[in-house]
């Protein structure tokens, strides 16, 4: 089948959208950018293509007979089963290189202790690996860097502890190596991964076979690749052709426009830019207004923050949600924000008004972002990775309705795709117009 | 004879220094430093003080005054606290006696001190407001690049044609720093391109208390960074009437410890002359 390919690289995150021929996404994906952009952009189409399959498994399943769950149990069960297999092979990746990097002076006379500390970490990793994929299981992040990352930290420090092995050598060898691990490509046969995740939890009843063929039916379905648009802030710096790039600005407001026709104004707040944009009746761009010079108040903000109170990044909205008296905020500096934290923190002030206080902050900023673009016209849409957080949501709530009064506030549970889908939908139309990946590679 | 220690909790390690006074004559007995790396800093403050306490075969009971500095208020076991703006100027006078600045250069805060012969505290100045060029980046920037600590010094030495950072923000100047590594930029290039732009807000903040002459002694984590320590006096060698000595000393890094623990000592002494004696912890 045909699909249309936008990848939306953002300085944070790296977002891949999949359409159909009907402007349907049969698939998503993301994944950090802290590697660099041309692998991003590899691994979060591979991640929208995983995802696609879902979908076309879902569509093959629905309705078929000998399901011994319903479809969308079935589903998660075969989708946290895929996860886990990918976070195996990664975390095996991981061991190798870090093995690779002991090595130099520094490891002079430690290099056994340190040997051995590290298989220990591993095995304890490899151990409770099943258990970050169980039913229900709250992972800090979806990312293979945070989640072993916090992981190999936690159990280093512990290990580090017990066999008085060197700290600080155990998490250098994995500050170099998971560098290594991040620039290549995951690698290895999708499909069969799709095959070992299904004979991970097909029981052995006689239906299985029935669900394995389908599976494998939808396996074979040939997802072409008819046309890619790339955007973001690494855009430039990738191997694309100029007809194959669109700008940032443009993306977000086709994105927001496909998501809510009726849009006239979008916030975006990704990781190092907040955006105001206005968009006509066509998801035309009108007017818009970025952060320069400054992150202060961006989607990072709330990245050192979790950094330093060893949360994940999803756990912050809950926590601050929580609160009934934010603490009023003085440093404006993504920065900074971490100290300012452990101040108030060892004031004796409580997590939660604190944390409250930040994200009050991180919207102030973004409110007069938006203003400068123009205000606040109905519908509004918010996007971006800060869309999901709902302390962020609730501030951003009250004072639009301070500021503008009653309007409409859209946020689509997939709003951190916005620019990635705007993107696809370029692709479809430039394929429409009659251009082909071939002239234009 | 007065025994005094001194623990500064930074934002990046905790340090610990035990010094015993007698009649003016000030002994250093003992360190000790823990990098902080997401773990609790009040903890390893514990942890760095007892480690401190073994290596000079003390007893807590035997320390007459524990002085904290930095973040380190809420050390539950302290006596007293002192302002990290005295402790640096002190300590940074016990390292050399012909300092008359101390440079702070931390994980947060860059912060030039202004001070007399006794380690009295002129005037200062600090970075403030804004993070770009703080230490906290350039650790951001080597865990990135799979770099220890101890490597960015001699790494940036080896530069040849260093890459400037653009960025006025720490935070995007780490994308600028992520492009440059995906266009091939070495390590090297990186990092001196770093300390060059860490160096230009330094000599201008030591300009701005008037240190334009004499002795100035880095303190602080970044002191034990060689490449910065060049990048500064590459940089001070082309201001005009610029002429300060940039000093750095193999324990700069304790400078608020040690400063702390003489201050502390310091204070115990005159409660002690006035009758007045603390309660040791």
């Amino acid at each position: 089948m045909k699909t249309f390919v936008g990848i939306d690289l953002g300085s944070t995150t790296t977002k891949a959208v999949l359409l159909d021929e009907n402007r349907e996404v049969i698939g998503r994906g993301i994944t950090n950018s802290r590697s660099n952009y041309a692998t991003a952009a590899r691994v979060a189409s591979q991640e929208a293509r995983v995802d696609a399959r879902f979908t076309l498994f879902r569509r093959a399943l629905a309705g078929a007979d000998g399901l011994a769950t319903d479809l969308d149990e079935f589903l998660s069960a075969l989708e946290r089963a895929f996860r886990l297999e990918q976070f195996v092979e990664q975390l095996a990746d991981l061991e190798q290189t870090c093995l690779g990097h002991i090595k130099g002076d520094r490891f002079a006379e430690v290099e056994g202790a340190v040997k051995e500390a590290l298989s220990e970490v591993f095995e304890r990793l490899r151990k409770e690996a099943p258990e970050l994929y169980a039913p229900g299981a709250k992972r800090k992040s979806d990312f293979f860097r945070d989640i072993a990352g916090s992981r190999y930290h936690a159990h280093a420090e512990e290990v580090a502890r017990a066999a008085s092995a060197p700290y600080d050598l155990l998490i250098n060898v994995y500050d170099k190596s998971i560098i290594d691990v991040e620039n290549r490509p995951p690698e290895g046969n999708l499909s069969d991964k799709f095959r070992r995740a299904l004979s991970r939890i097909l029981s052995a009843d006689q239906s299985a076979s029935n669900i394995q063929s389908t599976i494998e039916d939808a396996l074979a379905i040939d997802l072409e690749e008819t046309y890619l648009v790339g955007t973001g802030y690494g855009r430039v710096t990738l191997p694309f052709s100029k007809e194959h790039i669109r700008s940032e600005i443009l993306c977000h407001g086709l994105g927001a426009h496909m998501m809510y026709p009726k849009t006239r104004t979008v916030l975006d707040i990704g990781g190092q830019d907040t955006k105001g944009i206005q968009v006509d009746e066509n998801g035309i761009v009108a007017n818009f207004q970025m952060n320069d010079r400054c992150a202060a108040g961006c989607g990072r903000y709330l990245g050192y923050i979790a950094d330093e109170m060893n949360m994940g990044l999803h756990e912050l909205g809950p926590l601050a949600m929580k609160s009934d008296k934010p603490a009023r905020i003085n440093s404006t500096c993504t920065v900074f924000a971490g100290a300012e934290l452990r101040d108030r923190l060892s004031l004796g002030e409580k997590r939660e008004d604190i944390l409250a206080g930040l994200h009050r902050a991180i919207i102030l900023r973004a409110i007069s972002i938006i203003s400068r673009s123009g205000g606040v016209t109905d519908e509004f849409t918010f996007t971006g990775g800060v869309a999901k957080n709902e302390a962020a949501v609730r501030e951003l709530r009250k004072l639009i309705k301070e500021n503008y009064g009653e309007v409409t506030i859209n946020i689509n549970p997939e709003s951190i795709y916005t620019g990635a889908l705007g993107a696809a939908e370029f692709a479809r139309r430039a394929h429409e117009g009659g251009d082909s990946m071939e002239e234009a590679a | 004879m007065t025994i005094a220690a001194g623990i500064d909790v930074g934002t990046g390690a905790v340090k610990a220094a035990i010094f015993s006074v007698e009649n003016g004559k000030e002994t250093w007995l003992s360190r000790a430093i823990l990098r902080i790396r997401q773990r609790d800093p009040i903890e390893l403050a514990r942890i760095a003080y007892d480690q401190a306490l073994e290596d000079a075969k003390l007893t807590p009971n035997q320390v007459d005054y524990v002085a904290t500095t930095g973040e380190g208020e809420s050390v539950p076991f302290h006596t007293g606290h002192f302002y990290s703006m005295t402790t640096h100027a002190r300590g940074a006078i016990y390292l050399d006696p012909e300092s008359r600045s101390a440079l702070d250069v931390g994980a947060l805060h860059g912060r030039a001190i202004s001070i007399d012969e006794r380690g009295k505290v002129l005037s200062y100045k600090m970075t403030s407001q804004c993070a770009s060029g703080s230490g906290q980046f350039l650790e951001n920037i080597a865990r990135y690049l799979g770099i220890a600590q101890e490597e960015i010094g001699s790494l940036s030495q080896q530069a040849d044609n260093p890459e400037v950072v653009s960025s006025i923000c720490a935070v995007l100047a780490e994308t600028d720093v992520i492009n440059m590594v995906s266009r091939g930029i070495s390590a090297p290039n990186i990092l001196k391109g770093i300390h060059l732009s860490m160096a230009a807000r330094l000599s201008k903040l030591l300009k701005s208390t008037g240190a334009v002459s004499g002795v100035v002694m880095m303190t602080g984590g970044l002191a034990l960074d060689k490449g910065l320590v060049a990048a500064l006096e590459e940089d001070i060698a082309n201001i005009k009437d610029m002429k300060t000595i940039v000093r750095s000393h193999q324990d700069s890094i304790y400078a608020g410890a040690i400063g702390a623990a003489l201050w502390g000592a310091h204070r115990f002494e005159k409660l002690a002359a006035s009758g007045l004696l603390p309660k040791a912890a």
